[in-house]
């Protein structure tokens, strides 16, 4: 598609719909005399702009607004239509989204509206000082005057345009196929738009409002549901399912199913042909890189590689061994030189002689020299040899270390007896430790006999065997579960509004039992007179209500313990176990984390949505909303003219006329025949046709009608506007039919 | 501006030649747009209910309910659904669908109901 200057841009249609539409400024804008009125289709989705009298609007775009902010300066920055997203990278879109002037299908928010009638003038060419043509605008079926007269006060104070005049695009619509033979001067047209869908019926080419209808179902709708439907069947990919996507889909793959009923029973069926309507979309995914199983000379490679450094790390420590026996070997040569040395000096002189060698006295010196050598022994000494070295050290260290055990009692000084005290505390912690250490020991071998015996019993008869873990299971899940609802029996069951009625509910059995001990303690006596501790039985009373605890927890315990081997038990030998978690299982979209993902994961299947999306066109209460579908509006808005004809109705039925975006979807037509059929009398004459270019007809009816000469009759200027006030403007409507 | 932006010229400029009054002198900064009155509001002030039910307005031709008996579709697969989960309240086609949605998480639950506008909102 070009226009004057050559320029090239999108051709609003099916599969090709502009999703950001670079639009350059138009330069013929000063070649228009003043009286060639601009012609606007104001729609909820795009928002076209051009001259009067030509067949393609100028400038279309989405009519939406983003008012982000420019990273680098700072500033709020307008931008009007789909965000280019290679640009989005100098904004930042985190504080605003995009925004719609409209509400359902009326403009309420003008400070939007008007940004977006700056850009269209602005690409149209608009230059000088204000928009100095008469302006065609578009609006929706029974316009409030409110939003009527905003978009009036809009347009002529802020541009300055000395003439506006308000139209309905399906209305322009019809008249635009009405010129061009599609239809008759008398009939209905079906305009499913972005959010609300239209049946207005045409006698002798004028529309009767009094007769239209509105549903508030549009393309919108189908797209957000198909969006949500998406999402729900598929939630670990649903950051996937955007809004522009979803659109996309639809517009690829939706159709209309004649009959709902019957294309669902063939889906149901899963029959061949159902199999053809499925579309597949498979998403990227890289299967996880599969783990070759190494092969014979790669194992042994690695066997060598870590021979080797075995052999290397034994050898540096070997090394390093041999050093230190050297060193020590070194050292006690030279300490037993100096003791050899000490005795040939006289007992006076040892401290100055020892002075330089840094021992204090001979005692210390033989001290030393009996630890150097135990260390060199022990570096010596093979691993064989050490326990019975270190039995043998503990038995000499025993005799040694506690040589006052056996002495008895009153043989001792009182400095002794602390000793001696000592040595007995020493020596009974080193033997608990030994008993405790053989305890586990055994308990360990007890086990692992335990095992065997059941591998073997497994082995003989696997089928038993699970059975009766299963059965196992089943009982330590109940008692655990038991006991947990005991104790959390009242707290989990009240959303108790009342505070403190109800108490006594709430508290689990082992604390009522606590509660009825303390008052009958307390209560005992009787009399008013509290005697409860005069006795020792009573405080016992403490110890009876913390141990029921203690008890509980034990149990509770052991059995969770109980729980937690079978459960691991069964995993390992059972195929088909799944562990029950409290209250919910998993959830779907969990289940993929669970076991490997693979590329089935990543196919999104879209067979029903293809035409239960649509349908709620026809059905609009599949989404909650009550009100009548496509093919009952027409029965409806029949019913609501005030002629009473039967020759009108066939006339109005065998001319109906479908525009607006939603129409493109295929197979409208054929159901919409079946509908209307089902609600007309048999036999009547029943005709269904499609507008020429259902998205673009609106436009280029509201042009051929703008570049009639008598345009400018239908149109209200300034002084009107303020003259005649609200009243007038909300009779106003115009005419259609060429005079 | 960047040369790219620049080039792209997507951005609206601040002061256009035909207007009259420039946005940023209408709409100072600050102010927000809450000042709008949206559709309800704008059909409440219209006051419809003291005009004459002859004379077509916005809220007259809406259209009526549907006197065709109610679709009902399963919720999670789409297909025909005669029964109803009396839980969750969700409609269900056949037993194999009936435990998938007894594996559903309330939060999704909540969400198909959602779509067909019969979820319950608790304040």
């Amino acid at each position: 598609m070009t226009d004057d200057d050559g320029d090239q841009f999108n051709t609003v249609g099916r599969g090709s719909m502009p999703f950001v539409s670079r639009i350059r400024r138009q330069t013929d804008y000063n070649t228009y005399p003043s009286s060639i009125p601009i012609v606007i289709d104001n729609g909820a989705s795009y928002f076209r702009i051009g001259w009067a009298g030509e067949t393609e609007p100028r400038v279309v775009f989405r009519n939406i607004v983003h008012r982000p902010r420019h990273k680098a300066t700072g500033e709020t920055v307008t931008i009007v239509g789909d965000m280019d997203p290679a640009m989005m990278k100098y904004f930042d879109c985190t504080r605003s989204g995009p925004r719609s002037p409209f509400d359902s299908n009326v403009v309420f928010q003008f400070e939007t509206m008007e940004y977006i009638l700056d850009f269209a003038f602005d690409r149209l060419g608009a230059n000088g000082s204000g928009i100095d043509h008469p302006i065609l605008i578009t609006e929706c079926a029974c316009n409030p005057v409110q939003s009527r007269s905003k978009m009036a006060e809009l347009l002529f104070e802020t541009y300055g345009v000395p003439a506006v005049a308000f139209g309905v695009d399906a209305a322009f619509s019809y008249k635009y196929n009405q010129l061009h033979g599609i239809c008759k001067k008398d009939g209905i047209v079906l305009c499913p738009g972005y959010n609300t869908t239209h049946a207005i019926p045409f006698v002798d080419g004028e529309p009767i409002y009094k007769g239209s209808c509105r549903t508030n179902i549009g393309g919108y709708h189908v797209t957000d549901y198909l969006k949500q439907l998406l999402s729900l069947k598929y939630p670990f990919h649903s950051s996937r399912f955007t809004w522009e996507k979803a659109e996309d889909l639809k517009l690829e793959h939706c159709y209309i199913a004649l009959d709902y009923a019957s294309e669902v029973r063939l889906f149901q069926e899963g029959t061949k042909e159902a199999e053809e309507k499925t579309r597949y979309w498979q998403l990227p995914w890289i299967p996880p890189p599969t783990e070759v199983p190494p092969s014979e000379e790669e194992i042994a490679r690695k066997a060598a590689i870590r021979e080797k450094q075995g052999q290397r790390l034994r050898e540096m420590a070997e090394a390093k061994r041999l050093s230190k026996i050297n060193e020590m070997d070194s050292e006690l040569s030279s300490l037993r030189f100096l003791v050899k040395q000490l005795d040939q000096v006289e007992e006076d002189d040892i401290p100055t002689f020892l002075s330089d060698t840094g021992y204090a006295s001979r005692r210390e010196l033989e001290s030393t020299i009996l630890k150097v050598t135990q260390s060199l022994r022990k570096a010596r000494g093979e691993p064989k040899n050490e326990p019975a070295e270190s039995e043998e050290n503990n038995d000499s260290l025993n005799n040694e270390k506690y040589p006052l055990m056996n002495v008895p009692d009153d043989m001792l000084t009182p400095e002794q007896l602390k000793d001696k005290k000592r040595q007995m505390f020493l020596k009974t912690t080193t033997e608990g430790r030994l008993r405790a250490r053989q305890k586990r020991n055994e308990e360990e071998l007890e086990k692992e006999r335990r095992n065997q015996v059941e591998e073997e019993r497994r082995r003989e008869n696997p089928e038993f065997y699970l059975e009766e873990m299963r059965a196992q299971y089943k009982e330590v899940l109940e008692r655990v579960g038991q006991k947990k609802l005991l104790k959390t029996n009242g707290s989990s069951n009240g959303n108790n509004k009342s505070g403190g009625v109800g108490r006594g509910e709430r508290l689990s059995a082992a604390q009522r039992e606590r509660m009825r001990l303390l008052t009958t303690a307390a209560f005992d006596r009787g009399k008013g007179e509290d005697t409860f501790g005069s006795r020792d039985e009573d405080w016992q009373l403490y110890k009876l209500m913390s141990k029921d605890n203690d008890d509980d927890d034990e149990q509770a315990d052991s059995d969770e313990a109980e729980l937690a081997r079978i459960t691991s038990r069964l995993q390992e030998i059972d195929p088909t176990f799944v562990q029950k978690v409290e209250g919910e299982s998993l959830t779907s979209g969990d289940v993929p984390r669970v076991r490997q993902l693979t590329e089935e994961d990543y196919k999104i299947v879209i067979g029903i949505e293809r035409f239960r999306c649509p349908e709620i066109l026809f059905h609009p209460n599949l989404i909650g909303v009550d009100q009548v579908g496509l093919d009952e509006m027409v029965g409806a808005s029949i019913r609501r003219l005030p002629h009473e004809e039967t020759e009108l109705e066939k006339r109005l039925t065998s001319s109906i006329l479908m525009t607006g975006g939603c129409s493109l979807l295929p197979g409208m037509k054929e159901r919409l025949e079946c509908g209307v059929r089902m609600i007309r009398p048999c036999g009547s004459p029943i005709d269904v046709v499609r507008a020429m270019d259902p998205v673009l007809d609106a436009w280029r009816g509201a042009s051929a009608f703008a570049a009639d000469l008598n345009f400018l009759k239908s149109a209200f200027t300034k002084m009107d506007y303020d003259e005649k006030g609200e009243d007038w403007l909300r009779k106003y409507q115009i005419r259609y039919n060429k005079l | 501006m960047e040369g790219e932006l620049m080039e792209a010229d997507i951005v609206v400029p601040w002061r256009l030649s035909f207007k009259k009054i420039q946005a940023f002198d209408k709409y100072p900064k600050g102010q927000s747009t809450r000042r709008w009155k949206h559709l309800k509001q704008i059909l409440q002030a219209e006051n419809f209910h003291d005009s004459s039910p002859d004379l077509p307005n916005y809220v007259n031709i809406e259209s009526p309910p549907s006197t065709q008996p109610c679709k009902r579709i399963c919720d999670i697969t789409g297909y025909e659904a005669p029964y109803v989960d009396p839980r969750t309240n969700l409609r269900y086609a056949n037993a194999h669908v009936f435990k998938t949605l007894r594996s559903l998480s309330p939060d999704q639950v909540h969400q198909y109901l959602s779509i067909r506008n019969a979820a319950v909102v608790l304040k």
